[in-house]
């Protein structure tokens, strides 16, 4: 069974070591740290960016996104808008023209009613005389 | 069949990949940003006391990636079809016709973090106080980036990104706040020469 031994860990105890290898050990620590702290960043930024970039798409993919719905939305408020006032023109084209219908029909009424009262408008002046004669005589 | 579902949101999607693609950089950018910041004011405030260096390596780490996801936010958008932005309507500030004054807050936002983050490498000629002075400033591009996402950003409205918006940049905001009331904090002892000092992030080594 081999012997189960721990290596002596360099620089161990610091005041064995003289001081250009400690500070050069401190120094290779440090620099070590920074590469660790830098990489750990650049892969924070990179993960970032990958969640915000799969939230966008699979935002988009599935339809809410919000530039191209109120897009969506403003279209179709256009295209209602044009077939409400298509449709509001309509309807007032066809008020009118029944309209026009209803004071034709009056109009022609009204002709009908005057030569029918110019007829008997003779008649009605005879008797209005008549009538006055009647008035004055009372 | 998922590939066949997959093929069909790549076709519903493939138009609008560089619009997707700036805003996720943009959303990477704002929250990169805040936290980037968050760290400067809780070092300049010195509310923190131990791990230092390591705050100044995160914060340089984080404003380095800012600046990164800023670049490809504004790049992407040359290539959308929609927009179809030439490079100077997303580097000049009152050029493009599509929102300009969101657009500028956020040209004007970029330049300013930009030019005050990367001047830290000039700190030495700049002079350091100097050089302090003037990185406070970029809080101050910082709000005109968090205005230009709220105001122009199309997920603006979006309840998921006002949430996230909201939690990372409450911390600085508050900071910041903070930090305007109370007044800039006074160093003892601060180097009042252009050389940078003796201790610090200055004297890691680059890469």
């Amino acid at each position: 069974m081999p012997e189960n031994r721990t290596p002596p860990a360099p620089h161990s105890d610091p005041q064995q070591l003289d001081p250009t290898a400690l500070a050069r050990s401190r120094r290779e620590g440090m620099l070590l740290r920074t590469r660790k702290i830098r990489r750990s960043v650049a892969g924070l930024a990179l993960g970032l960016f990958t969640a915000a970039f799969l939230a966008v798409y699979v935002q988009l993919a599935s339809g809410h996104d919000p530039a191209l719905t109120a897009n969506a939305e403003r279209r179709n408020v256009s295209t209602s808008l044009v077939a409400s006032t298509s449709s509001k023109a309509a309807a007032e084209k066809k008020l009118a023209a029944e309209k026009a219908a209803v004071e034709k029909t009056t109009a022609e009424e009204a002709a009908g009613t005057e030569a029918t009262s110019t007829e008997t408008g003779e008649a009605s002046t005879e008797s209005s005389g008549t009538s006055a004669v009647t008035t004055s005589q009372s | 069949m998922i590939t066949s579902n997959l093929s069909v949101l790549a076709t519903a999607t493939g138009p609008h990949l560089f619009w997707i693609t700036s805003r996720a950089a943009g959303i990477a950018a704002l929250i990169l940003s805040s936290v980037s910041v968050c760290i400067g004011l809780l070092m300049g405030g010195r509310l923190v006391k131990r791990r230092g260096v390591d705050m100044r390596v995160t914060h340089e780490a984080l404003s380095l990636a800012t600046l990164v996801a800023l670049v490809v936010h504004g790049l992407t958008l040359i290539g959308d079809s929609f927009l179809h932005p030439s490079l100077a309507d997303i580097s000049v500030p009152f050029l493009s016709g599509y929102k300009t004054a969101w657009t500028s807050m956020g040209i004007i936002a970029f330049w300013g973090l930009a030019l005050l983050g990367l001047s830290y490498y000039a700190r030495a000629k700049i002079g350091v106080q100097r050089w302090r002075k003037l990185h406070r400033l970029t809080a101050l591009a910082w709000v005109l980036g968090l205005a230009h996402s709220l105001g122009e950003g199309t997920d603006a409205g979006q309840t998921w990104f006002l949430a996230t918006t909201a939690i990372v940049v409450a911390p600085p905001l508050t900071l910041l706040l903070a930090r305007l009331l109370r007044g800039p904090a006074t160093r003892p002892g601060a180097p009042t020469s252009a050389t940078p000092p003796r201790s610090g992030f200055s004297q890691l080594p680059t890469r």
